[in-house]
Parts: structure tokens; sequence; C-alpha cells
């Protein structure tokens, strides 16, 4: 396959499950490596870095949201926001993590466990925790997955409004074609191409 | 499906859970380490009461004034055991127109059935030996001395010729101290053909049993239970001298020491597993409550669940446990040699019952529990925590905890110190830990990058950190007491009992004799000699009324007063003399004092005040009770029940004992200096000093073997300990990688956050193991001036904080490992 997907545009990516979603977010992040071809991030080839040069390419450049939200249920709302910041070295990772979560509406419940909030509210601190490190490319994996169609469309909302203020370069893998309409341009995975969804 | 098969099926499918195999392998190593420790103590206290049997010449025996029935050594030989018959008495022998009093045993010629009887022949070579033939004799050196003859030729005894076959060298004596006399060994039916053993001979008759411990005590609750003759009373290795007592006493206290830390490290482990365990089983309940499963049904099944798996850890951990003490004991035999001991299985089946309530006691009250999760928590985790009300069943761990101290000690003081101790420590570390995270917020923004991290994921998992501290530092707490504080105990035993102990007594020195007598002494090369004044005499009254009209419950005190008691009188507190309670009375009171020792304080129920009175030679005495003191028996110098005053007892008749240390060579001048004063009895403990000796190295031996196991049981608990937070720390570092950490950061960061739990651990540890050892020094082990040594703790601590950071660095391996991509896959 062919995929070039330009700076500040929003890509979606659909298909049935099995069809290799997620292999393909995987890859695109740098979080696995191609057996063959190429894949270039902000212009950097990825399949020629070892792990811990792309690991430092993901802290610079990338955001990521989860189907299954993966907030680490030790930490405070607040603290899981404050995880990119914390890998970064930035002293006033707390301050910014405040203000991350107010942006998402949980200023009030930034000390509260991920297990304390209901699943809308823990995509949200997610969504904080994406953007809190303005990265230039966000990664989001069924994002709205595990939602109510309400709190889906309430949590879609959030992540384009965030997206369109950050002015970041979307790549989302969904299910649910209203939210990959949305999206500027998107395509339909199926037996290992891309091709324009029905 | 019955409830059974279902916990089957459940623990088939989460065997690959990691709580499950930590569990599982928790148990295995519980009843190891407890089974491996008390399998190997069980059969290092049988090698020590067996060797305590050396002692006595048999397992147990009974003595009594009249020859003792036939029935009763029918009964032993019906019973499988071995006996021998013998009689002691006092004799005079004499060659030409020389005489000597000899303490005399004559026995048959199965003597000894346990240890040996050593004998020098004509030759000069020692060889072992059975009780004397018809017509032989064998006298220890100060006989033939006092005698003037050598092995060879005749003396006689009682009216009889005896020929002299050997000189004794060594024999089961029974630790007897005092033996006023020097001895003789006969046969037993010259002495009672010679008349020796008649009616007011005094003799006293004896029968001396060995065989497997079963019937040595199925025989013993038999004559205990009313076959004891008139008068007669049981020979037990318990109830040796007291100093050997100390000896016996001081061994059984380190393996039971040893023996305990290992269960408690045990204990640490499971309990943490279990609650991890637990945690995670809480959603299935949820799931299983929100599909209709009734809540009894939940709870049998967990319980179910719980038993199909510990029941074969505990019986593998069993098995392991008795392989591996039969190891042990196959390569530490040599401590015991000549001493038959079978593999004991009842230690292993005790730890294994033990492991199970341990697991029972922290596992089954969450997991019971956890059938109240309302099945709505499926619906939402924070609802599994709500089942968090107090409820009795959390006291189980607690009592099952404090069960196990008791039972593995078997000594309220022991156990009381022990649990007070690690009680303190697991306070402080929790205290610790808890500054420790205050500091790392605090801290944590303007740190190095690495540190921050670190400090931040030990502030993160706060609960799990601070359980993961006080875990750690019992457990290393534990180790030190075993490996720094029991070894220095033992030396500061062995320091008691310098190369220059006193290993002679003299008795019977008159008061004219004395500084002659001192200044051959001291011309021998004799040091540390120290003289005491000795009356003997008899207790008559206290408080006014008569020791005849007194009704005492207990035979003992009943038997204390009418003995003869050994009276002396000192201006100062002798060494290892502690006043308890009241006060030493110095050189001249107004009225007479006397100072009891604690166990005549406990024996005859005396308090401060109480008048005691005395009958010594023609003489009386009543003597207030001025003060009480602790005596340390096992100091080997020479100490009194009774102590008087000076100024009111120095005229009563007395003579005098002296201890002193010779060197070895010089019984020959000794005996010259014992003929010249005709009066004097001389005493050599040397042979009894050798015997304490040997017991505190073969315990050092001992110690040092379980030592061995109890560390790397510790060393893998330890492990267990840290791999408690290998799930969390797994998610986290697959996340933080996906989030663009790099490796170099999620090492540095684990490095600092272990290296700071390790500090922690370590520092509390080495607190806690030194006072407890001080503690443990003085009021388990009564040894005096006992200084934990420092340095070897610090150095432990800190190479026990490595040993935490290096085995939590290597855990996170895997971690370091994981990839990102795992977070995508889960969903």
């Amino acid at each position: 396959m062919n995929l070039r997907v330009a700076e500040g545009e929003s890509f979606a990516i659909v298909g049935a499950s099995g069809s290799g979603k997620t292999t393909l977010l995987g890859l695109l992040a740098g979080l696995d490596v191609p057996t063959a071809g190429s894949i270039r991030l902000d212009g950097q080839p990825l399949e020629s870095m070892d792990e811990e040069a792309r690991a430092a390419i993901r802290r610079r450049l990338v955001g990521f949201v989860f189907q299954s939200f993966h907030l680490l249920p030790a930490l405070t709302a607040e603290e899981n926001v404050m995880l990119p910041l914390e890998l970064e070295g930035d002293n006033g990772a707390r301050e910014r993590a405040h203000a991350a979560l107010e942006s998402v509406g949980l200023g009030a419940r930034r000390r509260h466990y991920p297990a304390q909030l209901s699943g809308g509210e823990q995509q949200r601190v997610a969504l904080a925790r994406a953007f809190v490190h303005r990265p230039r490319i966000l990664f989001a994996d069924e994002p709205t997955g595990n939602l109510d169609q309400h709190t889906g469309e309430h949590i879609g909302d959030l992540l384009f409004e965030m997206n369109r203020h950050h002015a970041t370069t979307l790549i989302l893998v969904t299910h649910d074609a209203r939210l990959a309409a949305r999206c500027a341009r998107s395509a339909e995975l199926h037996e290992g191409r891309l091709g324009v969804p029905a | 499906m019955n409830v059974f098969r279902l916990a089957l099926r459940t623990l088939r499918r989460e065997w690959h859970l990691v709580e499950l195999r930590t569990l599982a392998a928790s148990l295995v190593l519980a009843v190891i380490a407890l089974g491996v420790v008390a399998t190997l103590s069980t059969r290092i206290e049988r090698g020590i009461l067996a060797s305590a049997a050396e002692l006595i010449g048999g397992d147990l025996g009974v003595s009594a004034p009249a020859p003792l029935p036939e029935p009763m050594l029918r009964s032993a030989r019906a019973d499988g055991l071995a006996a021998t018959r013998g009689a002691s008495f006092r004799s005079v022998a004499f060659v030409g127109e020389r005489s000597q009093l000899l303490d005399v045993l004559a026995t048959d010629g199965v003597y000894p059935l346990r240890g040996t009887l050593e004998v020098r022949g004509a030759d000069g070579r020692d060889r072992t030996a059975r009780g004397p033939a018809r017509g032989e004799v064998f006298l220890d050196h100060r006989a033939m001395v006092g005698l003037g003859i050598q092995v060879g030729q005749t003396i006689q005894i009682g009216g009889r010729d005896l020929h002299v076959a050997a000189e004794l060298v060594r024999q089961p004596d029974g630790g007897e101290l005092f033996a006023l006399a020097p001895r003789a060994l006969m046969n037993l039916d010259d002495a009672s053909e010679a008349g020796l053993l008649s009616l007011g001979s005094r003799a006293r008759h004896r029968l001396l049993v060995a065989g497997p411990p079963a019937a040595v005590a199925t025989w013993r609750a038999r004559v205990e239970s009313g076959a004891l003759p008139q008068g007669g009373e049981l020979i037990t290795p318990e109830k040796m001298q007291e100093r050997m007592r100390t000896a016996f006493d001081r061994a059984s206290a380190f393996l039971r020491l040893t023996a305990l830390l290992s269960a408690l490290l045990a204990g640490v482990a499971i309990a943490l597993a279990s609650a991890r365990y637990a945690r995670r089983k809480a959603a299935e309940v949820a799931l299983l409550r929100a599909l209709g499963t009734p809540r009894r049904r939940v709870a049998a099944l967990l319980v179910t669940t719980l038993a199909a798996l510990a029941l074969p850890a505990a019986a593998l951990g069993m098995a392991i446990a008795l392989g591996l003490a039969q190891g042990a004991w196959y390569f530490a035999r040599q401590l015991f040699d000549n001493i038959p001991t079978t593999l004991p299985l009842g230690p292993a089946f005790a730890a294994a019952a033990m492991g199970l309530a341990v697991l029972a006691g922290f596992a089954l009250p969450p997991l019971v529990r956890l059938a109240e999760v309302p099945p709505v928590a499926v619906f939402r985790e924070s609802m599994q925590r709500r089942v968090r009300r107090f409820d009795v069943l959390y006291l189980v761990p607690l009592v099952t905890a404090i069960a196990l101290v008791w039972v593995q000690s078997d000594s309220a003081k022991l156990a009381g110190i022990l649990a007070a101790s690690l009680a303190g420590v697991a306070v402080v570390a929790a205290l610790l830990s808890a500054l420790l995270l205050v500091i790392a917020r605090r801290v944590a923004p303007g740190a190095h990058p690495a540190l921050r991290l670190g400090l931040a994921a030990l502030a993160r998992r706060r609960g799990l950190s601070l359980v993961q501290a006080t875990a750690l530092s019992l457990g290393l707490c534990a180790l030190l007491l075993l490996a720094v504080i029991a070894p220095s105990l033992l030396d500061g035993w062995r320091r008691e009992l310098p190369v220059d102990t006193p290993n002679w007594f003299a008795l019977n020195l008159q008061d004219d004799q004395r500084d002659e007598f001192a200044r051959s002494l001291e011309h021998m090369g004799a040091t540390r000699t120290n003289m005491m004044p000795l009356a003997v005499g008899k207790l008559t009254a206290i408080n006014g009324k008569p020791i005849d009209s007194i009704a005492f419950a207990d035979g003992e005190a009943k038997d204390s007063a009418d003995r003869q008691l050994r009276l002396s009188w000192s201006a100062e507190l002798p060494p290892s003399n502690q006043v308890v309670e009241g006060r030493w009375p110095g050189p001249s009171p107004e009225r007479a004092e006397v100072s009891v020792d604690t166990s005549w304080r406990d024996r005859f129920h005396l308090k401060l005040g109480d008048t005691l009175s005395f009958e010594v030679g023609e003489g009386t005495l009543d003597a207030r009770v001025g003060s009480v003191r602790q005596v340390d028996w096992s100091s080997f110098r020479v100490n009194f029940f009774l102590l008087l005053d000076p100024a009111h007892a120095g005229e009563l008749p007395h003579t005098w004992l002296t201890s002193f240390y010779l060197p070895r060579g010089h019984a020959d001048e000794l005996a010259k200096i014992s003929r010249e004063y005709g009066n004097l009895s001389l005493i050599d403990v040397d042979a009894l000093l050798d015997r304490v000796r040997e017991i505190v190295d073969r315990v050092g031996s001992a110690v040092r073997w379980v030592l061995g196991f109890s560390l790397l049981a510790g060393a893998l608990v330890l492990a267990a300990a840290l791999a408690a937070s290998a799930q969390e720390r797994r998610k986290e570092a697959a996340l933080l990688r996906t989030l663009g950490a790099t490796r170099a950061q999620l090492r540095a960061a684990a490095a600092c956050e272990f290296a700071l739990l390790g500090w922690v651990a370590g520092l509390t540890a080495a607190l806690g193991a030194t006072g407890a050892g001080l503690w443990l020094g003085k009021a388990v082990f009564r040894i005096e001036h006992f200084v934990p040594p420092l340095w070897p703790l610090v150095g432990a601590a800190a190479l026990a904080a490595l040993v935490v950071m290096a085995i939590g660095l290597f855990g996170t391996r895997r971690v370091l490992r994981t990839s990102p991509m795992a977070l995508l896959r889960e969903g």
C-alpha cells in the first residue's frame, strides 16, 4: 500500500475486525517496524531506526488515544496526564496537566483515580494526556469504541476540537462510520489493501 | 457442575496468572523453609538430647534408694528397650596401709547404653570399654594417685580383692560437678556379693534404658504414672546439672529462633502474594455474581480453588523439604558422630500444616469477603473496593501470625521479643517510607530526570511502595538477625568460656591452710584463683514457722528444704550475679541478711523482709531476705543459691571453696598437693567445660547450616516480594514506552526506585536487628555484655540494599523488553 498523510490533515482508517487496522496504526506510530517497505514519520525513516530512536520521535512528536483508555490505575487523573511531561523532564508538569484537564472539563476531578471516573471521563483524561505535550501527530485507536453513542459523540467532538485547536495531524482507526466521516480523508483496510470506503 | 470440578477448571485456566504462580511458589517455599529448618532443628535437638543421653549413659533412667523392681526392667525390655542396672555408693578402698574414699559406680556388663566409657590400659593406650568384668575395677587418675598404684595392681573394696584392669578416663557421669571423691567403676554382682548394696549402705540403685524415641516415651509415661518406687526419681537428659542445662536451653533457643525467622520470612511472601491474588479475583467475582451465582457458591468456589492450589503445593514443599533435610543431614552428619537419628517426618507435616494455616490466614479473609462484591461492580471497578468494612475475619491473619510465632518458638519470651521487634521494624519502615514519599513529592520536580521518574514511580504506587518497603524491611531484618546477630550471640556465648575459665575446684580447705594453698597454686602457675567460704547447714524455719510444719505443694521445694544447704557470704556482689529485688547489703548490715536466688524465691514464695532460719553446725542464724539475685548458672564460677552477709555469717563453722584455672598437664602436682592436704578434695571440670564448648560448636555449625537454607529462602522470598509489583510495572512500562520513554530512562528510574526502597529497608532492618539482638542477648540468651557487631550490620544492610536494587533491576529486564505494541493489542 501507499499512504501519505499531510501535516495538519485528519485521516481515518476503517475496516472489519482483524483487517489489520491496529497493526497499521502501530507501524505508522513507530511502535513496531515493518518486515518490508518504508514508513517515514515527519520525514524520518522509521524502519531504519532502533527502538530507542523511535521512542525519542514518539516522545517529541506523537500523542496516543486508546480504545480502553490505558490510564494507570494507581495514578490520579492529574498524575496520568503528567506522564508525558515527566518523561520530557518538564518542571511545570503539574500546572500544565491541571490546565489540560481544565480544557477537557475535568479540572475539578483531577485528584480522582481512574476507577472513580466514568468511561467518558476516563477517555477525556486520556485526551488531555494525549495533547498535554503538544504533539504534532495524534494516533487514535477506536477512541469511542468503549463508549455509548452519546458519550462517544461528545468525545468525538472534543477530539476534533482539540485537534483543530492544536493544529495536530490526526490518524484515526475506527469502526464508527460517522466518526470517520468527520475526518478530511478516510480509507478502508481490506485484505491488506487500502481502498476508498464504500 | 460441582464446585470441586469448577474449582479445578478455574485453577487450570488461571495457572498462567503470575499471582497464582507466585502464591503457589511462596507456599512451596514457605513449606520448604519451615520444613527444612524444623526437620533439621528437630534432628539437631535430638542429636543434642542424644548427646545429653551420653552424659547419663542412657536415654532415660530411674534411681531409687532400694533395688528397682524386676517388673520395671521387664516392662522396659518388653517395650523394646535396652536396659542396664547399676548402683552408686561410697566406699573406702585399701592398698596396704593406704586408703582412699571413693565414689563407686557398680554396673553390669552392658553399661553404658549411650556415650562411651573410655579407659586407659597398662600400655598407656586409650580404648572404649563396657562395665568391668567380675573381679575387675576401673579407677580414675585421682584414685590411682591417692592410693599410689598403677594399672595391673590389686585393691580391696568391701573386703574383696579387685584387679585394677584400667584407668578410668571418661565415663557417662551425669555431669555431676561436685562429686567429692575420686571415682571407681566395679562390677554390680561383685558389689552385691560384697554386701556393699545391703540396706543401710545408702547405695542409690538405678536402671537406665535406651531405644527408639517412641518406646522411651511410652516407658517414661508408664513410669511417671505410678510405677516409680518410693523415693525414686527419673534421670532424664533434660534434668541435667545446671550448667549443662543452660547450654542445652540456649542451644534449642538458637535453633527455634532460626526456624521462627524463616517461618516469618515465608509468611511475608504468602501475605503479599495472596493479597495480590484477591485483588485480581475481584473482577471475576463481580462477573460471577452478575451471572447469577449465589454468594455462598462463589465463596465455596474461591475456597475450593485455593485449596486445590494449596494442597499439592504444600505436599510438594514437604517432599522437597524432606529431601533437602536428608541431603543436609548427609553432609552435617559429622556433627553428631555415632548418634543415629532417623529422619523425623513430623516437622515436615507440621511445616506443611503451618504453611496452609498461613495461607488460609492471609488469603481466605479477602477472598471470602470477595463474595460480597455487588454484581453491579461488573460495570464499575471502583465498587469492587467497597468491601472494606471491618470484619472479624480480618483478625485471622493476625491470629495466624501470632500462633505461628507461638508454635515455632515454644517460648513466650523469645516470641514476644521477636514479635515486638518486628512490629517495631514494620512501624519504622512504614513511617520512613511515608516520609520518603512526602519528600519524593517535594523533591521530584527539581530533581534529575531519572531520580524524578523513580521518585514519581514510588509516589505513584504509594500503597504498594509502603507494603513493599515494610515487607522488605521485615525480611531483611529476619535475615540480618540470622546472618549477623545469631553468630555474634554464639560468639558471645563462646567468649563466656575463655581458655582460662576456672577448670579446677578445691573443696574443704581450712582457714589456716588458705594462704599456703594459694601460694602453692600460684607456684604451679594457676590463675584466676577465687576463694569463697562454704558453710553446710539446714533450713529450719521460714518466718518462724518450722520447716516440718509447712506443707509444700511442690515436691521439689520439699526436697530442697530437706537437703543440706551450701551457704556462703561475701561483701561484694559476686560476678555473674545481679540483684533484681531489694539491694545488696554491704559489709555490715544491722541485722543478718540473706540474698536468695530467684529460683529459691519462686520455690518457697519468698518476699523481701521474710526471715529464714538456718542451723549450721551447733549454731543457728536468723536472716532477713534483703535481696533477690538472678544468677547466671552457666558462668562456671562458684555460685550459691543463698548468700549471707559476712558480718553475721563470718563466725559460722566453714571451710573454703576455691576455683582456679590450671593449664592441663599439672595433674600429678595437684595430686601431690592433695596428698599434702589430706582433707582437700580437688575437682576437675575440664571435661565438663569441654562438653559445653563442644555444644557451643555443634550449635554453631547447626546454625550455620540452617542459616544457609534460611538465606536461600529469604532471598527467594525477597524476590517474590519485589515481583509483587511486576504486573503493574509491565503495564506502566509499556505505556511509558508508547509515550516515548527510552530504556535508559526506565532503567535509571527503576534503579532509583529500588535503591530508595533498598536503603529504607536496609536501614530499618539494621536498626531493628540491632535492637532485637541486644534484647535477645540480654533477656533470652543472657549473654553478658553482648554488643551487636556494628560494622558487619551496617555492611550487611548496605549489601542488602544493593541486592534489593540488583534483584529489582533484574526483575525489570522483562519489563524493559515489553513491546509498546502490547498496549494496542490489548485494545
